[in-house]
């Protein structure tokens, strides 16, 4: 264990080249924190007593008994390259020019479940590499995929770790060969989403794992242990006097050995052939599983001699497994070779930021702050997102955390602070205060610091009463904001609270407002009846977060109502007619209709695909070319809502309308209430089209103001949907469940009872376990983990992950379907006049 | 019969006798105030009771735009009367209440009064000589309009005067809290000279074509860069307070030179002059805020 002092800390995060920012992300329950331990228990920077215990980064009482990782959790470590390895990292920018061989390496732990994936968007924003973890007897599965995907999308450069080797060989009993399968299947599935998600031309180059590069690693990081080709290639590169990255390659792949004749093949051309992978890595691991396992003593010294491994006091007298471990640690310790693949395979913020900068930074892209960003540099203005507030040990104050993209944070200094809705050159969302402090975050504890370089990771104190959620930090008067993160989940669930004690109704409230600053996505809404709405990405982050409430933040008895799920409102057919509204004053009148969106239209702007921000004309053509849009229409979109980045727009297809600039605004204003707000219950509007065919004004500006076209607007649009037969849509999950085989059939009678269907059903190479895949409507799921563990024996394991929207079947005004009910008992939740809106409330007459 | 009578320049003795008798006998009293405003605290609503000598109904936007069956009840039978600061027929809007008591079968009587579209007359320019009458909104962050500086370019390029009316927002209900369910009132707010004339002189001395920036064309026939602009911050204007009260007040003066007199309460009007008539001129001069600034009189 290495101890430093601050002072030294300070000093080596100046040498920009020297640190390596990253993530470990993976599906729930693959590993990840139990990895982590093994890189906390060999680097550790400053002296911690408790560091080697198990689960260091699961800071929180209920993390350590559920062993699940809720928040993600940062540590800064310090790692030094070994003269030889010193060399195999290449470019100027992740090394610096004296080959200074010691690195800062700021690790954030994240959680695997998919209710919590907004902490792992929150993590990959501020790190520029991930490690991916994968279970090597479950494989790839669901969450490893969207967490990737997220990470592609960043910019974010992935190596891979397979880990649980250890269950491969002694639960499962695999082959070297069906193992060296399983491996190259998981290798095969992660390259296949990278080339999905990236391009191999883009700025970051090949990211694909090619174990014979060494960015993938084996092992176990239950018992400690780890390799990679690099380090087998190592211990055969002088035997065989080949240079070790060539013998890397043929270590991997079709490749194959004849030790009697001692030549190389690319095939099995005889059959004393033998894959080299199998032979010269899988073999003598198996050789001492073997030894070990069958408590061959003999052959055991043998081989530990070999390997010139001594064993010290008592690990003399253990036996089986825990021999094994100790054997392995000593052998293949599992922090040096996770260190080596860090720091020789993911970039630094030098490199990182370069190619980043363009994904980052909302303003011109050759502005102070841009350059700064782009070059890493230190003397440039202050520019620093805050990804997520860190609880501190007082109650109801947080640390802001987030990175350092350019300049210096320093305590004391003064510093812009600017919200997501700041628009440069306006002074809404911006505050300009000092920072109190900069403390560097270390697991479950901080350490002052006087000031923080670019490329670094570190903690705010006294900024967290002017950000809600995130905020970008700068010192650059005309700087713009650092890109908004987008969340792969969406709050579907909800429930309303209340507390016990009425009286103890102002607490609860400020308890709310440190709930939705602690949790990047969760949010809180009070409706028009007066109840306080808590949404949520599932049951379990809604389960989390209400006892967080209790216990932490409102610290007052709480009720819980049933948890309910938000709907959308839709179209399913072109308006019936061209609506007419007439203003209060009857001088105005707007002509609107409304069609519903081609299908995946609206996904794609979900994505950012199809975005406000784009330029007209390009937005234009995607819009012609796909969606069969006509190109003069498609440019001409007024905006987009609710919240002016939703998936509805507003389009102006009028003809030489004078005046129309003057009225946009408003209508645009009715345009984002009425999508906010829709008319059957108040629900966010989807997928809708709303087409401004023409309008009628008032010569005069002052008879057709705000107040006049607002209001006028929205009932016109409210008339445009109820002709154009209104549909709900409820949000579905995509379930992907692990089970065996005898547990299938159990499934199936669940998914069914709850309008669930499946899609896919594959059993799991080489084990007998099942996966089964299935799409399930959220509103199905309260309850659907139990459910299923009752039905099944407790064999089978559900991930539910948000996937797409789909029609409530059923026509909302016919009182016997679905949808009816929905739209009543949300009505009547929210306090609204019972039953939908007459047409005749927002048409008017010619 | 319903029966819309006008009030007059702001007095309420302004009324018309037979407006007077007619206000006094009907059913109910309806008393416009968002349009335009009476002299005297509350809006004028207790000197108009007192004048009356009966209690009358102040009917706000909402009332007048909304509730038009409210005000035409019973009006088949007896008589209603809507009291309506100047004329009813000008510069409001309340034609559509007219054309709702036709549907209902109700008879209209409309008692025309002094506005200030004829009131304008005072300043000596003469009414045939002025071109389309414009309003002059108060601007928001976001809604900004300009189109009312087009119609004073067009008059001025036909050589005409133009009236400009100024924003009043009483009772205007507030848009965010509407957005957000509530119906809330901003303060009310009357237009003074000076803003007028600081929003007139911050479009004539913006560069053309700075509005065109999300690739749409510059807003309706604003001058480009190849025309000069007839409207400048140099062009005689004529600012007019309380026109027809005892403390009426006008002056006249380029344009920039009005942006921070200080004309006193409301109501304000403002004129554009276009090209003036040696009597007009000659009249306008009693009015100069800085004589040597104005044109001299033909010879």
């Amino acid at each position: 264990m290495v101890n430093f002092t601050i002072d030294e800390v300070r000093a080596m995060m100046e040498k920009k080249t020297n640190i390596r920012n990253m993530s470990v992300i993976a599906h729930v329950d693959h590993g990840k924190s139990t990895l982590t331990d093994s890189l906390v228990s060999k680097a550790g920077i400053i002296a911690q007593s408790k560091a080697g215990e198990m689960r260091f980064t699961d800071t929180r009482k209920d993390e350590q008994e559920r062993c699940i990782t809720i928040k993600s959790t940062a540590i800064s470590m310090f790692f030094e390259l070994s003269e030889a390895d010193a060399q195999l990292v290449k470019g100027a920018d992740q090394i610096d020019s004296t080959k200074t061989r010691g690195f800062l390496i700021n690790l954030i732990d994240s959680p695997g479940h998919v209710d919590f994936s907004s902490e792992v968007t929150a993590a990959l924003r501020v790190t520029d590499g991930a490690l991916v973890v994968v279970d090597a007897v479950s494989g790839v599965c669901v969450q490893t995929e969207t967490v990737l995907r997220q990470a592609i999308a960043e910019r974010i450069k992935p190596i891979l770790f397979m880990n649980k080797m250890d269950r491969a060989l002694l639960e499962l009993q695999l082959q070297q060969e069906d193992l060296y399968q399983t491996f190259a299947r998981i290798a095969e599935s992660i390259n296949v989403i990278i080339a999905t998600y990236s391009d191999e031309s883009g700025p970051m180059g090949d990211i694909k794992i090619d174990p014979s590069k060494g960015n993938c690693g084996f092992g176990s990081g239950l018992h400690g242990w780890a390799f990679t080709l690099k380090q087998f290639a190592e211990m055969y590169s002088a035997k065989f006097k080949i240079d070790l990255e060539k013998l890397m390659r043929r270590l991997w792949g079709e490749s194959f050995f004849n030790p009697v004749t001692k030549k190389w093949a690319n095939s099995r051309e005889t059959p004393e052939h033998q894959r080299a992978f199998n032979m010269f890595v899988l073999d003598p691991l198996y050789k001492i599983f073997d030894a070990v396992m069958k408590f061959d003593k003999e052959a055991t010294a043998k081989l530990l001699e070999k390997l010139n491994i001594e064993l010290k006091g008592e690990d003399k007298e253990k036996e089986g497994k825990h021999l094994l471990r100790v054997i392995l640690q000593k052998w293949l310790p599992a922090g040096e070779v996770l260190f080596q693949m860090i720091t020789i395979h993911l970039p630094s913020p030098a490199t990182a930021q370069k190619y980043r900068m363009e994904l980052l930074y909302e303003g011109p892209m050759d502005d102070e702050a841009a350059v700064a960003i782009k070059a890493c540099d230190p003397k440039g203005p202050l520019m620093m997102y805050i990804s997520k507030m860190v609880p501190t040990t007082d109650k109801g104050r947080f640390y802001a955390f987030g990175r350092v993209f350019s300049g210096v944070c320093a305590t004391g200094q003064k510093v812009r602070i600017m919200g997501p809705n700041y628009v440069p050159g306006k002074k809404d969302d911006l505050y300009e205060k000092s920072i109190q402090r900069t403390v560097l975050m270390m697991g479950r504890n901080t350490e002052a610091i006087e000031d923080v370089p670019c490329g670094n990771i570190c903690g705010l104190v006294g900024v967290d009463q002017f950000l809600v959620k995130t905020g970008t930090i700068t010192t650059f008067k005309d700087a713009h904001n650092l890109k908004v993160m987008k969340f792969s989940v969406s709050p579907v669930v909800r429930v309303a609270v209340e507390p016990k004690n009425p009286a103890d109704l102002p607490k609860l409230v400020e308890g709310l407002k440190r709930l939705a600053k602690s949790d990047p996505m969760v949010q809180i809404i009070i409706e028009e009846s007066g109840e306080h709405i808590i949404a949520g990405a599932g049951e379990l982050h809604l389960e989390i977060c209400l006892k967080d409430l209790e216990e932490d933040h409102a610290c007052i008895p709480i009720k819980t109502s049933d948890p309910v799920v938000s709907y959308r409102e839709t179209v399913s057919e072109a308006s019936s007619e061209i609506c007419l509204s007439k203003s209060p004053n009857k001088h105005n009148r707007l002509y609107m209709s409304a069609v519903p969106m081609p299908d995946g239209l609206a996904e794609d702007i979900d994505s950012g695909e199809i975005t406000a921000k784009q330029e007209f004309k390009a937005r234009g053509r995607v819009l012609a070319d796909k969606y069969g849009w006509d190109v003069g229409e498609a440019r001409k979109i007024w905006c987009f809502g609710p919240d002016t980045t939703g998936p509805n727009v507003l389009m102006d297809v009028t003809k030489g309308v004078q005046y129309l600039n003057e009225i946009r605004d408003s209508v645009i204003a009715g345009f984002q209430w009425s999508t906010k707000e829709g008319v059957l219950c108040e629900e966010n509007c989807r997928g809708v089209r709303f087409n401004v065919h023409d309008v009628t004004l008032h010569a005069d500006a002052i008879h057709r103001g705000g107040g006049q076209i607002i209001p006028t607007a929205r009932r016109c649009l409210y008339a445009c949907v109820l002709t154009a037969a209104p549909r709900l849509l409820e949000p579905v999950y995509l379930v992907e469940i692990q089970c065996p085989e005898a547990a299938v059939g159990g499934i199936y009678g669940v998914l069914n009872r709850r309008r669930g269907h499946v899609i896919e059903e594959n059993q799991v190479v080489g084990t007998p376990m099942f996966v089964v895949k299935a799409y399930l409507p959220v509103n199905e799921s309260f309850g659907f983990t139990a459910d299923l563990r009752s039905n099944t024996g407790g064999q089978a394991f559900p991930q539910c992950i948000f996937d797409h929207w789909q029609i409530l079947p059923g026509d909302p005004f016919d009182p016997k379907t679905k949808p009816a009910e929905v739209v009543a008992t949300t009505r009547k939740r929210k306090g609204l006049k019972e039953g939908i809106p007459e047409l005749s409330n927002y048409l008017d007459k010619l | 019969m319903l029966y819309l009578i006008g009030l007059g320049l702001g007095d309420v003795e302004d009324i018309s006798v037979r407006g007077l008798r007619i206000a006094r006998s009907a059913v109910r009293v309806y008393f416009e105030m968002y349009t335009s405003l009476l002299q005297g605290p509350d809006g004028g609503v207790p000197a108009l009771e007192a004048l009356l000598g009966r209690s009358v109904i102040p009917a706000d936007r909402e009332t007048l735009e909304e509730k038009a069956s409210d005000i035409l009840f019973g009006a088949g039978d007896g008589d209603v009367a809507v009291l309506v600061v100047g004329d009813p027929m000008a510069a409001t809007t309340h034609s559509d209440l007219i054309l709702r008591a036709r549907e209902a079968g109700v008879p209209v009587k409309i008692l025309h009064n002094a506005s200030i579209i004829s009131a304008v007359g005072c300043t000596g320019l003469q009414v045939y000589r002025f071109g389309a009458v414009v309003s002059i909104c108060f601007w928001t962050e976001s809604w900004r309009p300009r189109s009312f500086a087009q119609h004073v370019r067009e008059n001025l390029r036909r050589g005409l005067h133009t009236l400009c009316l100024l924003d009043i927002r009483v009772k205007e209900p507030d848009m965010t809290a509407l957005m957000r369910g509530r119906k809330e009132f901003e303060p009310p707010r009357f237009m003074t000279v000076a803003q007028a004339a600081s929003q007139l002189l911050e479009i004539v001395s913006q560069p053309p074509t700075a509005e065109a920036s999300d690739g749409e064309s510059t807003p309706e026939g604003e001058p480009t860069r190849d025309v000069p602009d007839c409207f400048t911050p140099d062009t005689l204007c004529i600012g007019l307070a309380r026109v027809g009260l005892p403390d009426e007040k006008i002056l006249a003066a380029p344009l920039r030179d009005l942006i921070d007199v200080d004309m006193g309460g409301p109501l304000h009007s403002f004129i554009v002059c276009g090209g003036l008539h040696p009597l007009e001129l000659e009249f306008v001069r009693q009015f100069a805020l800085d004589l040597s600034k104005l044109p001299q009189a033909m010879k």
